[in-house]
This record gives structure tokens, sequence and C-alpha cells, in this order.
């Protein structure tokens, strides 16, 4: 029997996308399931090709609000994928529908925040557009969770993000981050848009996560290559989702009547980094100080330069340090330079070299003189330790 | 002191004075553990941040553990999970054990091992916890003397090591019955997200008998990539809605009877917890808790349905009526030895 042929309509530039199709590839190589593919080559879909698809079954991404027409049409299994809404009257009739549950993202980084001891809390939203109905319905999702609970929640549904604009947007989102009564915690829709955050939170000189702690959704490792301070993000069941879909797909294409089955996936973690990390601190020469080093800590730095960045003389900014944090300011700088390097050796794969050089020590024999003295290892012992401990 | 002093805990019909003992780690961790059927009755351990939960259901007291059917948090002999109609045949002997589900046998019968008054001592930094089960315990043959050694070590880990011997041959299967909630602020474990490393599993007929073995994969009980618990079971799946959610016994990957392989994690994303368990044991019994709905909580009110779920290792469900049969009989002048560890950690 020739393999049946399926089509997957993604616009595959998106993580979330792309982890969809791998949770169908997934599906796929675990079961002896044969499908022959069609995706665009450029991995985006057009939707209104698809009636002249001379094939068994489609898989569509249904958040393009193109979808549900173009495939109203069309004679064999549709399966459609996109976000949850929390009225059932907005999921198309009649199709199967795998959802992210927009609700449960929402709610995690909630959580997260309250964790942390914020009492404040915005989101960080986009404009409504046909295209963007899940981020109206995360939007939603926030605005119900701070009236049942009754906590201040501001939602910002910033400007389009468009090359012209772009700098009015900026000068705007930096604007309405000063206005906020501080400390914070800001839910970003996307990673997309937290990275718009951290980045005007430099520009305005606003301390992540002192003043303001942000949490993203996606864990897009692009939008965390793009910034300096390392963004926590909720990470959605999108592989699941994917595995959810082909199953389904492949019930349909033994004649199961899946029409009513609507499959609503959580999210499957939360990627906690620095800019949740949320501790209350009383000075805010502390706080300004501890935003620098966090930006610039590992490009070699001195207390000399941290004090003239926030502006009062070396002895005052120790004093505080003391009071504080316990410990100096040279000591804060090695401690956020051996953080990064810990977090690089347990999680990438760049040579212990490249780390010492990245990190901000000047030379490999210094960053193991630190690690023998700081945990008594090298930090090749480290990694066996912790890479160890990550696996099981 | 890693075991605190037994404090008073209610009492049995009989009105033999029942106890619980506290155990500690070094990391602020603490396992209460009770005399009656050597019940897990709280496990209080850190979420991500460093706070202190209770990651056990439970009842609020020794009386509700007595009169309740779920099993929470006991130790279950002597037959752990079901027999078919009560027989089986052993020796070419035909044997009636209890029949308490149903038409079936369930966990021991209508006074099984978690419903007894263990003896409790030390050793050391563990609890040793002992039953003699008579000559005919619920229909089985022998008497059958069980020692279980309770550990928690810095870790986290809760080393369960079962010891047992009889006078003649019967069968025997020990499990813990621990029913978890990894985030004691979720009424549910939908969200948790569970990974289990076994190719296959049996399926099981309207009264979760084993009818045979089937790969998991194109199922939804393919858990050898993590996923959520709540969204698999919406999956259109034949064996799902038979059992109301999952009820069912994997197959671990792994030799059986040597050192414990891990065969299952269990990670809830909003606390961070991580509940990792390894065993020796052949299967690894999967319940998700569908039928919790009306079993009173600490306080007195009702759990919902999934309000926890169940991970038990143990020898096949049914395995005295199958091929294996022989594995699962102890025999006299040999011991059963068997190892379960749970461990909980953050991410």
């Amino acid at each position: 029997m020739a393999p049946h042929r399926i089509a997957l309509l993604f616009n595959a530039n998106k993580v979330y996308d792309r982890q969809v199709i791998a949770g169908i590839g997934h599906y796929l190589n675990s079961t002896r399931v044969e499908w022959d593919l069609f995706l665009e080559e450029d991995f985006r879909s057009r939707m209104r090709d698809i009636h002249q698809f001379k094939g068994d079954g489609v898989i569509a991404d249904f958040d393009d609000p193109e979808a549900e027409e173009a495939l109203r049409e069309l004679h064999i299994p549709v399966v459609a994928v996109g976000g949850s809404y929390h009225d059932p009257a907005d999921y198309p009739a009649g199709v199967p529908y795998i959802a992210t549950d927009n609700a449960r993202l929402v709610r995690l980084a909630y959580d997260h925040l309250i964790e942390q001891g914020l009492s404040r809390f915005a989101l960080y939203a986009i404009p409504t557009t046909a295209g963007s109905r899940w981020a109206q319905e995360r939007e939603h999702a926030f605005r119900s969770i701070v009236t049942t609970e009754n906590v201040e929640g501001i939602v910002y549904e910033g400007s389009p993000t468009s090359a012209g604009g772009w700098g009015e947007a900026v000068e705007h989102l930096v604007e309405w981050l000063a206005g906020l009564p501080k400390p914070i915690g800001i839910i970003a829709v996307t990673d997309a848009r937290a990275r718009q955050l951290l980045q005007a939170c430099v520009i305005g000189g606003i301390a992540v996560p002192e003043q303001v702690a942000i949490v993203g959704i996606d864990n897009d490792p692009m939008a965390q290559l793009l910034n300096r301070i390392p963004l926590t993000s909720v990470i959605q069941g999108a592989e699941e989702m994917g595995r959810t879909a082909a199953h389904v797909l492949h019930q349909m294409l033994r004649g199961m009547d899946c029409s009513s089955t609507r499959v609503i996936v959580p999210p499957v973690g939360i990627n906690v980094q620095v800019s949740s990390r949320f501790q209350p601190m009383r000075s805010p020469h502390v706080m300004r100080a501890s935003h620098y080093i966090r930006q610039y800590g590992c490009l070699g730095i001195k207390t000399e330069q941290v004090a003239d960045y926030v502006g009062v003389s070396r002895t005052v900014l120790e004093e505080h340090f003391k009071r504080e944090l316990k410990q100096t300011v040279h000591q804060a700088i090695l401690k956020h330079k051996l953080d990064t390097a810990c977090d690089l050796i347990v999680h990438g794969d760049t040579t212990l070299a490249d780390i010492a050089i990245r990190c901000g020590f000047t030379s490999l024999q210094y960053m193991y003189a630190v690690f023998r003295r700081e945990y008594d290892c090298t930090p090749r012992q480290y990694l066996e330790t912790h890479r160890k401990t990550a696996e099981t | 002191m890693p075991i605190s002093e037994p404090t008073a805990w209610g009492q049995l019909p009989d009105g033999r004075p029942l106890h619980r003992w506290t155990l500690r780690n070094a990391r602020g961790a603490r396992i209460d553990i009770s005399d009656l059927g050597a019940t897990l009755l709280s496990w209080q351990a850190h979420d991500r941040q460093g706070v202190m939960g209770e990651v056990l259901l439970g009842h609020p007291d020794a009386a509700h553990y007595l009169a309740a059917n779920a099993f929470m948090g006991g130790i279950v002999g002597r037959w752990a999970n079901r027999i078919r109609r009560g027989r089986f045949t052993l020796d070419g002997i035909a044997y009636k054990v209890d029949r308490n589900d149903g038409g079936n046998h369930l966990h021991g019968g209508h006074d099984g091992f978690h419903a007894r008054r263990w003896g409790v001592d030390r050793d050391g930094d563990a609890l040793l916890l002992n039953l003699v089960s008579p000559e005919g315990d619920g229909g089985f043959p022998g008497e059958v003397r069980v020692q279980l050694r309770v550990a928690l070590s810095d870790d986290g880990t809760l080393n369960l090591r079962y010891e047992a011997t009889t006078d003649a041959p019967t069968p025997l299967s020990l499990t813990a019955h621990p029913y978890f909630n990894l985030n004691d602020r979720r009424p549910d474990i939908r969200d948790h997200v569970i990974r289990i490393d076994a190719d296959e599993f049996f399926a099981a007929d309207a009264e979760a008998i084993p009818t045979g073995r089937q790969h998991v994969s194109g199922t939804a009980f393919d858990f050898r990539e993590a996923a959520p618990i709540g969204s698999r079971l919406h999956w259109p799946d034949p064996q799902l809605r038979l059992a109301g959610g999952f009820d069912h016994c994997y197959l671990p990957h792994g030799p059986v009877g040597g050192t414990p392989r891990v065969v299952a994690v269990v990670t809830e994303p909003s606390s961070g917890r991580r509940l990792t368990v390894e065993t020796d044991r052949p299967g690894l019994q999967f319940y998700s808790g569908q039928k919790l709905a009306g079993q009173a909580n600490r306080e007195g009110h009702p759990y919902g349905a999934f309000a926890g779920f169940a991970l038990e290792a143990e020898a096949f469900p049914d395995q005295v009526n199958m091929p294996e049969a022989e594995g699962a009989i102890l025999r006299p002048g040999t011991t059963y030895h068997q190892t379960t560890r749970y461990r909980l950690d953050t991410l």
C-alpha cells in the first residue's frame, strides 16, 4: 500500500511550529506509520493553494485565520492545531482540535512570579489582529486571573512590530515601563515580546529583575541568544501537540470519527533564569549595581566602573554591598562570572577554554584556580557531576 | 536525630494503640509513617523555591484509613493488584482467595497488609517494619514473615527494601501505594508530566484484568518521551475509555531482580518538583487516580477525581494465572527481595 500523503500546513519559522512538526516526526518514528509528508520548501504555509492538494490528510495551524475557510471544502481528514479558547464556541466545528492551553501558560508564568514574592503584575500583549487570537486569549487569561485574585494587573498591548515604527515603539515601551509601579512582574505573551521588554529595560536603565521581573512564553533559543540577561520562559507542550495531532490523524485514516476530539495540552515546564529571580532589595545603589554587573560582569569590569555607573564612591557602594549582600562588589562580580560559567558548562557544548574567555576569566588557568578555590573541584569535574545529574 | 520518637496516632477497632514516626533528612525533608499498614502518611519536600510542601495524599486519621478503600500510602500484600476471580493453581492445588473487587481479588483481600498493625524497630537511620501473615491469610497458603526497611536519604530518596520468607509455597507481590500530587496548590495531577521507560504494557478488560501485552508505540500509553498526563486522557483510545484513565501495568526496560533501574520520572512544572521511581520489580502499575473522587482528604473534605497518581512497583497483575506465574511464587528456603526507591528533587 502506498504511504498516505499528508500535508503539514505550518509557518515553521517559529520555534513553536517547529516543535509541533518535531512531535509529528517523533510519532512517525515511534510507529511503523509511513507518511509521504508535504511541506512547503521554505516551511511557510500557503493556505490558498491547498484545494489543489491531492492527498489523504492535513494537519494545519488553525491560528492562521485563513485555515478554517481554506480547508472547509477539503474532503479528506483534517486535524487542527492552534491555541485554546476560553469560549467553547470559538473552536471550529466538526474538526478535531489540538490546542496549547493558553490559560495554563499564563497561569504558570503568573504562579512563578507570585512565588518570587511579587504582588503587582503586568502583561505585555500584542495589538489585536486576525492572526493573533492566541495572544488575545493569553490577555483574557491574565485579566481573569488578576480579577479573580484581586491583585493589581496592568495590560499593555504596545505597537505592532514593524521596521519603520520600531524607534517609536521602543520609546513608548520605555515610557510605559518607567511609569509602572515597582517592583513588578511582567508576563510577555511570547519570548519575542519579552526580548523587547528586556531591551527597553536596558535602554531605560530599569533593573531586571529587581525592579521588573520578566517571564516569556516559548523558551525560544533565538530570543535567548539576543539577550544579555537570560530570560525565564514557559515551555509549551508543542511536541506533545504534534504527537497528539499525528495520532488523531492516524486514527482518522483508519476510519475512526474524531470530529469531536479536542485535546488541550498544558505547558511542560518553565525554564527559570535570571530575568525573574526577583529578590527584594532595599538599597537602590545595590539594585543599580547588580543590574550593571548582570549586563557587563563577564566583560572584565572592576569595582571602579560599577561605582561610576551607580554614581557613588567606591567606599559608599562597598558599604551598601556589605550590608545588603554580605559581600564585596568584587565578590559579586566574581560570583556572576562563576554562575555564568557553571551554566554554560552544564547546558552548552562550549569548550572550557571558550567559556573561560566568555565569562571574563583572563585565561583557562585562572578559571581552574577560581573553581578549585570556590568549589574544590576542576571545571571538568564540575561538568561531569552536574551533567550526570541533569541527565538522570 | 533522623527518626523521631513514636507519637500516639489512634487505635485499631480492638483497642490496640497505633503510632506514627517521623523520618528527617539533612535538607529538611520529612516523611511520616505509621505502624498501621506501614502507611506513608505524609512527605514534606521543598519546591524549586525551597518552600516545603506536602506531596502525598492522605486521610485525616487512623479511623479513616481503616474505613477507606483507596489503600492510600499503605504497603499492599500479599498480592498487589488483581487476581482474576480470586483463583489460581499452585503445585496442582486450586486456591480461592478473597474476592473484594467485583468478583476479583485486589491488594490482599478484605484485610490486607495495609490494614494491619506492623511491628516497628529502629536500625540506625532506618525504620524496620515487621509483619507476620498467618497461614490462610486472605485465603493464601503458608505463614509469611515480611520485613520492610524504610530510610530517607539526604538526596531525597525514600528507600524501601523488602524481605520475606514463607513456610509453604505462596504467591507474593508487595508494593507501596502512595498517591502523589507534587504540587499541593493544585487540586489534581493533570498538569504533571510523566515519562515511563517501557515499550510494553498490559491491555486490560473492563475489570482491569490483563488481556495481553501490547506495544506502546502509536498509543496514548507511549510515555517514552515525557508527556502531560491530563492531555493524554483525551486521546481517542478504547483502553483509556474502559478504565476512565490510566490504570495499567507497564513492563519497564531492564533486568528484573538485580540493581533497581529507573522506571519512571514525573515532573510538575509549577513547583519544579521531580519524582524518580527506581525498582527491581518486573511491573509498574500507573494509576491516574480517576476513582479518587469522594475519598476524604486530610481535612476530611472529599478529594476530586485525578487528585493524585500512583506508581506501584510490583509483579504483573494476575501473574499467577500467566505463563510467568512461577516468577511470583515464594517457596520455603528462599527469600523474597525487593528494592523500590522514590526520589524527590527539583528541576
